[in-house]
């Protein structure tokens, strides 16, 4: 038995390392598969999801009171521009997730005045627009997300045309 | 068995178990939050960077893209007011006073934190969609089968579920004493 001494405390070493690596890596993992679902319009490109059902859910919990519209970014060939329109009188939000997960920025539809705004999202050292508001991250990827609240389902159809109005790209010249 | 072999062993051992262990820890969802109000769980760590790393996963596993408590409160419930794991196949008695929010909806969610198909296609209740009876206050039926009359909110027939209550831009009392904020109350009425 003492020669499963050393063998065992080695095992509960790698089992408490192997559980902290998981522990960090998840965040990470569910953020690709969000990524990977919600990016299926293009990366850097807004995209105006349907409505959350038990057929549509792309992410764990999805709210069926909002309408998601959703920039998978990747900041790898430069700056991310996103141009926001509110919906007059109606909660929306823009919120910016890095590749952990952590929420980078967040401004809804009061703190905006009800106007449209445009944020920058990069990279330290990115060269950006001057004078533009900017949001740096510690990532090239994450998520970009409006949300825009429903008062029922049908809804949306009158306010689809103004959502389409926000949109994200990559900014390719510094002005 | 020679040394090596029992190293090997523990090797594999260790890797499994660890990461078991980190699955298992991280499955509890936002219904186990720090802060408790009645049935109701949530945390104030949510969508911030100062979340722990376990806090952090365990949302990513359960409410990926969760905003801060600045901008929204997600409080779970997986019991009514006594305690018994929701049922879909009873009827309970949700109700209480506007919520101090800009907004707010319930959800139901099966164990998993996803909708479940329902005939009638409803799965949240809001603030907008529930009238205010003499006495200031809403109620609403969560219930397999449509109540005779009142808000309904279809449970899911056959399996437990979970609720999640939302609250959009929460008030500033409500952010600086959670576990003493005026929640609905859930209320089982039979089965």
């Amino acid at each position: 038995m003492r020669r499963w001494i050393g063998p065992l405390a080695f095992g509960l070493i790698v089992a408490l390392a192997a559980g902290y690596a998981a522990i960090a890596a998840i965040p990470y993992g569910m953020m690709k598969i969000a990524m990977d679902r919600l990016g299926r319009g293009g990366i850097n490109q807004m995209s105006q999801g349907p409505l959350a059902t038990p057929a549509r859910q792309p992410v764990v919990r999805p709210s069926p009171d909002l309408a998601y519209s959703s920039c998978p970014f990747d900041l790898a060939a430069g700056p991310l521009e996103i141009m926001v329109v509110p919906v007059p009188g109606r909660y929306s939000s823009l919120s910016i997730f890095d590749a952990a997960t952590d929420v980078a920025f967040v401004r809804n539809d009061v703190e905006a005045g009800g106007k449209p705004y445009r944020i920058i999202v990069a990279r330290e050292g990115q060269v950006v627009p001057p004078g533009a508001e900017v949001v740096r991250v510690g990532h090239d990827r994450g998520i970009a997300l409006i949300r825009l609240l429903l008062k029922n389902p049908a809804e949306i159809g009158s306010l689809d045309a103004i959502r389409r109005q926000s949109t994200c790209r990559t900014v390719t010249k510094s002005k | 068995m020679k040394s090596w072999h029992r190293y090997a062993i523990t090797l594999v051992g260790g890797i499994a178990v660890g990461l078991g262990g980190a699955w298992g820890l991280t499955r509890g969802g936002l219904g186990d939050g720090a802060i408790r109000n009645g049935p109701w769980t949530t945390s104030l760590g949510y969508g911030t960077k100062a979340t722990d790393p376990l806090t952090r996963a365990m949302v990513a596993r359960s409410g990926l893209l969760a905003l801060p408590a600045k901008e929204t409160l997600y409080w779970m419930a997986r019991t009514d007011a006594s305690g018994a794991r929701l049922d879909g196949n009873c009827r309970y008695r949700l109700s209480g006073k506007p919520l101090d929010a800009r907004w707010w909806s319930v959800t139901v969610y099966d164990a998993k934190g996803y909708l479940v198909a329902n005939a009638a296609n409803i799965w949240s209740v809001n603030g907008a969609s529930v009238p205010l009876d003499d006495k200031g206050e809403w109620h609403v039926t969560i219930a397999p089968d449509r109540p005779a009359d009142g808000a309904w909110l279809p449970g899911i027939k056959g399996q437990p579920f979970d609720l999640t209550l939302r609250m959009y831009n929460p008030g500033a009392g409500v952010r600086a004493g959670p576990s003493a904020a005026a929640l609905p109350a859930i209320v089982k009425e039979g089965c």
